[in-house]
């Protein structure tokens, strides 16, 4: 099965290819979103047999390379076009072929009679092609391709709705802030490339040499400008400080675009990246005291718009930048096993919550297309008492949103419940330990609110629509709910195979299946650290292990009651609230001004700069010598004597005034 | 009396340049019987005479020619090139016919000027001498100046001629003081003559005499690629030529160009490198932020891709400054997948465009997706090689040259590269939302897809695709290319 | 100062003053033929750098033929004296400019030695062996090529010619 690992981003391509030439011709909704999801489908057979394969080798022996062609070659400098298939990429491909079918199949339900239908489907391929690619490239190089690709798709799907101009604009400003971040993963490309060369003649971008010859990385120094070069990428990518305001914007487009790409598979590439690179990270300290603090940072900020929210879908993405922020603060207290088990667990509830919350759109925006309503079928606040209406949405939500919330027994307590623990115990911050534990711990709790809150606004309490519009509403047809009861499922199950050690003793002895199948990857990092910190092996008592564990408990439940009591049992006081603080809640309903200070700060002076070289050279220089360009049309004898005169007189002004410069610079110095 | 003995004259070194100057002698003849309608003949004899060229150039890789006591060398970086140059006329003379005939300036005399401008571009790429370098850039830029102003009842092409003209004429004017200095100090015009003369009396890169020459010499250049602050012509010129000669010019001139910079700078003063560095890294930063800065407000098409196209200059630039195997090898694979992306865009651009040229603005494109789905698909996939994205011919040509800059230290320089390729993305993508994201305003009835274009746009693509998937083939051919 | 050094000093001053008499004089005309006279006194430079055949040509060719030409082109076309305003801050900045070139010239003329590498042609080669032959043979050994594009460099220029001024083609 192996050998077969070309078929798996394969697949998908040929899914692209189909509907996109052939699909406007075919028509059939049925025959379009069949072939699309079928080819995911597919990949993610293969996956799985990749998947077992591995499983029934001995740890060691779980990496394997196929070489499909020679890239770019010249000199010492050599790319290939192959795939690399270990344990960690086993399991993301596994993740975006397992939830990216499970996407397909509500797609074909939730689409149904958009138009575009075929164009929906392809770019929906084209992105799973991607994004596999981004996986199990063997090499930066290719990985960077992948990289590419998800967000050209990423961009096309976000404004997949383009005769909406807020589609259209946030499309764009996802595309060109990860830009800004791509520049830096290439810039890291190039400085390891040249450093490992330069100083050690190893000249590779794949990913095995290069964790074959880490040992020859020193510790900080370049490797730490290495490792933030590659962490500006992250940070584009994954939505985190500074470059995350794209990602509530995104939401724009399709629900299940933002399921499948801004909070499963497409956003968490940084934390991919950052887990394939772990040997890099682990030699600079600084850069990794960066990433937990910029990752603590970004949880507790996004955590805190969130509950200002009013839009279900807005609340969901800062809740996703949010639970991002958990996962870089998991890789930078070196807990990389933590990080990418919280990729995983988030990848099942978070895509369940954005399909739920697609689910409870899709009926509001029945009923109220039924009632003649201009209401806002996004809005929570016209929501309300769904929980009759929708039972199985209902339930998966609620599901999901106790397995974000971290409460134990579910998926999300596991995975989130390690980082903190990490970050509180790792040996590499020392004092600030207890500071990103902390801030942890209160996004956790602001987590559980502002999770809560949606779920009593949406399904709880009164319905605040109108009655007519009310009688409309209705469960959500098979293919939707479908996927939404596995993801459910895998919400409640998924933090199995991941069980921390201390409660697996108490089972008799359950090992941590997930941290052992990860072993063989981060394995270097922690010989590592042992070697470099003494203190690195000092065991925190049981007691406090526990204590921590039972107080992220009790954060969960205070942010629970908290949301309960606020929206449920006295709903007056969050009115009071507001009136009692106008400023504070302004500033979080506007996302705490950031987009206008990125405005003010970025956009505006570049714009204006723009404005300059063009109006200062072309506008005065150019059409203020003559009466503008109107007297170009006067003819061509008036032309000659303008020219003369007027615009070619400047151009050779400025030729002589380059000369004029370059001597006086070299000659008279 | 004595008789002057003439030095073995060696035609095998000059062979590409006679095939096009003498076909494009009989084209000229051929001309004067041909009816107006029917001058499109004289562009399919053309392409004869390049493939002839095409296959001499081809045939002698590997083998180098030279002739005329050392005043021409037919090595591998002038076989290089010269494949740039006449693709790069091949393609212009596929999509010139349907723009010439909308615009009525049908005129038979259009394709040999394309031949004698990629005559005088391949002296300049296999010029060892001055003196033949010199007259190759006359003979491209006088063909050129012609070029621009071909369309003579079109008020903006007759400006756009004789500006660059005067401009050209004035550049010239440095280049050749810059050469006069050269021989002054050295006694030679010989490129190799001169590398030994410096070579052996070392005391003379002191002399400010040879400084100023290398200087002049590298504004006169700078002038040719369009480098800022010489750049100004540029846009002008680019907006009023006929749209072929645009796509012509923004390719081929600029690549000939850089071909004469290269080989007089490597080959001939070594010795002044850290003096042409700075200066260059000066130039590089400068072309590729004003390019990119000034592109971003274009609202015509074509004036936006004469501002990119002094941006892309500035990112060729940045490999010569590394001046490196790298960085040189990757100016000539970027030069070869540039004038795949941008003599496609081109290509797009007329096909899009009315008679008189009223629709060039960016806004005209909304729509064309759902009229013209391959073409808006073709289009974005020149967009993208343009922006530097993967797995486009664009990304591997960037990769390449910043990679150098950074093998030879110059790592702010690569920051800056990378943030401008960022940058240019905005344009490059507002044409993109037009395409894909706007609803059509016009039904594009008028867009009529040629065989000669839809061969021109797929060789285009074909181009950028392969160079951009399988690049290694093409650069290990420009790193043998560049052992100059 | 030298009987030579005096001669050259009176005529470089008629060459610089003739120069800024073609671009100044309003009446075209008297450009034109301030241009003649700036060619004779190249000419002048020719004959005292050894380089008579030079100074012949320049003679016939340039004040001769070209210039007879150019005269005939502007009485045929009858071009009218140039009026208008002229763009005074452009004047200014290129005086400035002009002003710096010039002491850039001056400085890095003080500065270096003249006399790079010597050829092997002086004086005494020339009125040996005659200048004519001397051309001659630079033209048909180490020039060839470049005197051969010459030939295209002109036909493309014809061309142009036709083109861009021929009423009808």
């Amino acid at each position: 099965m192996l050998e077969y690992v070309g078929l798996i981003p394969l697949f998908p391509f040929i899914g692209f290819v189909i509907n996109g030439l052939l699909g406007k011709k075919i028509k059939n909704e049925k025959v379009v979103g069949g072939l699309g999801a079928l080819m995911v489908f597919c990949s993610f057979l293969v996956s799985s047999g990749i998947l077992l394969q591995l499983i029934g080798r001995p740890a060691e022996e779980r990496i394997f390379e196929k070489v499909i062609f020679t890239w770019i070659q010249s000199g010492q400098f050599k790319a290939d076009a192959g795939f690399l298939v270990d344990p960690l990429s086993a399991l993301m491909i596994m993740v975006v072929t397992g939830v990216g079918f499970l996407i397909h199949v509500y797609s074909i339900g939730y689409m149904h009679g958009e138009e575009g239908f075929y164009r929906y489907f392809a770019y929906l391929n084209l992105f799973t092609c991607s994004m596999l690619l981004l996986v199990l490239g063997n090499n930066m190089l290719l990985m960077f391709v992948g990289w590419e690709g998800v967000g050209l798709c990423s961009y096309l799907l976000i404004g997949y709705y383009f005769h909406k101009k807020s589609a259209g604009d946030a499309g764009k400003k996802a595309f060109v802030m990860n830009r800004v971040g791509d520049f830096g993963f290439l810039l890291g490309i190039f400085t390891l490339f040249w450093y490992m060369g330069q100083t050690h003649n190893v000249w590779t971008v794949n990913f095995r040499e290069i964790a074959a010859n880490a040992h020859l990385l020193p510790v900080g120094g370049v490797v730490t400008l290495i490792a933030l070069f590659f962490f500006i990428g992250a940070t584009g990518k994954s939505a985190q400080i500074p470059l995350y305001t794209w990602l509530p914007d995104a939401m724009e487009g399709p629900t299940p675009v933002s399921a499948l790409i801004h909070a499963a598979t497409m956003v968490t590439a940084g934390v991919y990246m950052i887990g394939r690179l772990n040997f890099i990270y682990i030699r600079s300290h600084e850069a990794m005291l960066v990433v937990a603090i910029v990752g603590a940072a970004t949880a507790i900020f996004a955590a805190t718009i969130g509950t200002a929210q009013n839009d279900i879908k807005r609340v969901l993405a800062y809740s996703t930048v949010s639970q991002l922020g958990f996962m870089f603060l998991a890789m930078g207290v070196g807990a990389f096993t933590a990080g990418v088990f919280h990729l995983m667990t988030h990848a099942f509830f978070k895509a369940c919550l954005f399909l739920g919350s697609g689910s409870v759109i899709h009926s509001m925006h029945h009923a109220l297309h039924h009632a003649h309503s201009h209401d806002d079928p996004q809005d929570m606040r016209n929501m309300g008492g769904l929980r009759k209406a929708m039972p199985i949405t209902y339930l998966t939500f609620l599901v999901s949103t106790i397995a974000i919330a971290g409460i134990p027994g579910f998926s999300g307590f596991f995975s989130k419940d390690e980082i903190l623990w990490q970050a509180f115990s790792n040996p590499f911050h020392g004092g600030l330990n207890i500071i990103l534990w902390g801030t942890g711990a209160v996004a956790a709790c602001f987590t559980a609110f502002y999770m809560f809150r949606l779920v009593f606004m949406t399904f709880f309490g009164e319905c605040r629509i109108t009655a007519k519009a009310k009688d409309h509403l209705h469960e959500s047809p098979l293919v939707i709910t479908f996927p939404l009861m596995v993801l459910g499922l895998l919400a409640v199950v998924g933090g199995y195979i991941g069980l921390p050690k201390l409660i697996g003793d108490m089972f008799g002895g359950i090992p941590n299946y997930f941290e052992q199948w990860l072993e063989p990857i981060f394995a270097g990092s922690h010989e590592f650290t042992l070697q470099q910190l003494a203190h690195a092996e000092v065991h925190h008592s049981h007691a406090l292990e526990w204590g921590l564990m039972g107080a992220s408990v009790v954060i969960a439940i205070v942010g629970i009651s908290v949301a309960y009591t606020l929206y449920i049992a006295s709903p007056q006081i969050p009115k009071k609230f507001t009136d009692a603080f106008p400023a504070l809640h302004r500033a979080v309903y506007n996302k705490w001004y950031i987009d206008e200070i990125y405005d003010f700060l970025f956009v505006n002076p570049c714009k204006a700069l723009g404005n300059f070289c063009w109006k200062g050279f072309d506008v005065l220089v150019v059409d203020g010598a003559v009466n503008g360009v109107a007297s170009i049309v006067r003819g061509f004898s008036s032309v000659i004597k303008n020219l003369q005169t007027g615009y070619v007189h400047n151009y050779a002004l400025s030729i002589v005034l380059g000369v004029v410069t370059i001597i006086a610079v070299y000659v008279i110095r | 009396m004595e008789t002057i003995a003439i030095p073995a004259v060696n035609l095998a070194a000059i062979m590409p340049e006679t095939v096009l100057s003498v076909v494009g002698m009989i084209l000229l003849l051929i001309n004067v019987f041909l009816p107006t309608e029917k001058k499109a003949y004289l562009g399919y004899l053309s392409l004869i005479g390049i493939a002839v060229s095409l296959f001499y150039t081809m045939n002698g890789w590997g083998t180098p020619q030279e002739g005329f006591n050392g005043s021409v060398l037919l090595d591998n970086f002038s076989h290089f090139f010269n494949v740039i140059f006449l693709l790069c006329s091949a393609l212009t003379i596929l999509i010139a016919d349907q723009y010439v005939q909308r615009e009525e300036c049908n005129h038979g005399e259009l394709y040999p000027l394309i031949l004698f401008a990629t005559t005088g571009m391949m002296f300049m790429a296999s010029g060892t001498d001055l003196m033949t370098i010199f007259l190759g850039l006359e003979v491209l830029s006088i063909a050129l100046y012609i070029l621009a102003g071909f369309a003579r009842n079109n008020v903006k092409s007759n400006e756009a001629g004789l500006k660059y003209f005067l401009l050209g004429a004035f550049s010239t004017c440095f280049l050749l003081y810059g050469m006069a200095l050269t021989y002054g100090a050295t006694g030679t015009t010989k490129i190799a003559g001169i590398a030994q003369f410096i070579a052996q009396n070392s005391i003379l890169s002191k002399n400010p005499i040879l400084l100023v020459g290398m200087l002049l010499m590298a504004v006169g250049f700078s002038f040719k690629i369009a480098a800022a602050p010489f750049h100004m012509w540029t846009p002008d010129v680019y907006e009023g030529a006929p749209t072929p000669i645009t796509a012509f010019m923004s390719a081929g001139p600029k690549a000939a160009g850089f071909a004469a910079f290269l080989r007089v700078f490597l080959v001939a003063l070594p010795m002044f490198k850290a003096e042409w560095t700075s200066l260059l890294w000066a130039l590089a930063v400068l072309t590729m932020t004003f390019g990119n800065i000034t592109a971003i407000y274009q609202n015509n098409i074509k004036r936006m891709l004469a501002y990119s196209s002094i941006a892309h200059a500035g990112y060729a630039l940045v490999g010569f400054v590394a001046a490196n195997e790298v960085g040189v090898a990757g100016i000539l694979f970027y030069l070869l997948s540039y004038t795949f992306m941008n003599l496609g865009a081109f290509a797009i651009i007329i096909l899009v465009g009315k008679k008189g040229e009223p629709n060039n603005n960016v806004s005209d494109y909304a729509g064309l997706s759902v009229k013209h789905p391959a073409l808006a698909l073709a289009m974005s996939v020149f967009l993208f090689s343009l922006m530097g994205i993967p797995p486009t011919a664009g990304f591997v040509g960037k990769f390449y040259l910043f990679s150098g800059a950074i093998k030879s230290g110059y790592i702010w320089l690569a920051i800056i590269g990378v943030l401008n390729s960022a940058a240019s993305v905005y344009y490059y993508l507002r044409v993109m939302v037009f395409m894909y994201m706007k609803a059509p305003e016009e039904d594009f009835a008028w867009l009529k897809v040629t065989p000669a274009f839809f061969v021109t746009v797929v060789i285009a693509i074909a181009g950028v695709l392969v160079l951009g998937v399988a690049p290694q083939y093409f650069l290990k051919l420009a790193q043998i290319a560049v052992m100059i | 100062m030298d009987i030579q050094t005096l001669f050259f000093a009176v005529v470089a001053a008629v060459a610089i003053l003739s120069g800024i008499l073609v671009i100044t004089c309003r009446n075209p005309i008297n450009s034109a033929l301030s241009l003649v006279m700036t060619f004779f006194c190249l000419a002048t430079f020719y004959v005292m750098l050894d380089a008579p055949f030079m100074a012949a040509i320049q003679v016939i060719v340039y004040a001769g033929a070209i210039m007879v030409l150019i005269i005939f082109v502007i009485m045929l076309l009858n071009v009218r004296v140039e009026s208008g305003k002229k763009y005074t801050h452009g004047v200014l900045i290129g005086s400035i400019m002009a002003v710096l070139l010039l002491f850039e010239a001056f400085y890095f003329l003080n500065r270096s030695s003249l006399t790079g590498a010597r050829g092997m042609i002086d004086a005494n080669v020339v009125q040996n062996v005659g200048h004519v032959e001397l051309i001659g043979r630079a033209m048909y050994t180490d020039f060839l090529l470049p005197f051969e594009i010459t030939s295209i460099l002109l036909l493309v220029a014809i061309i142009g010619a036709v083109i861009l001024a021929k009423k009808k083609i």
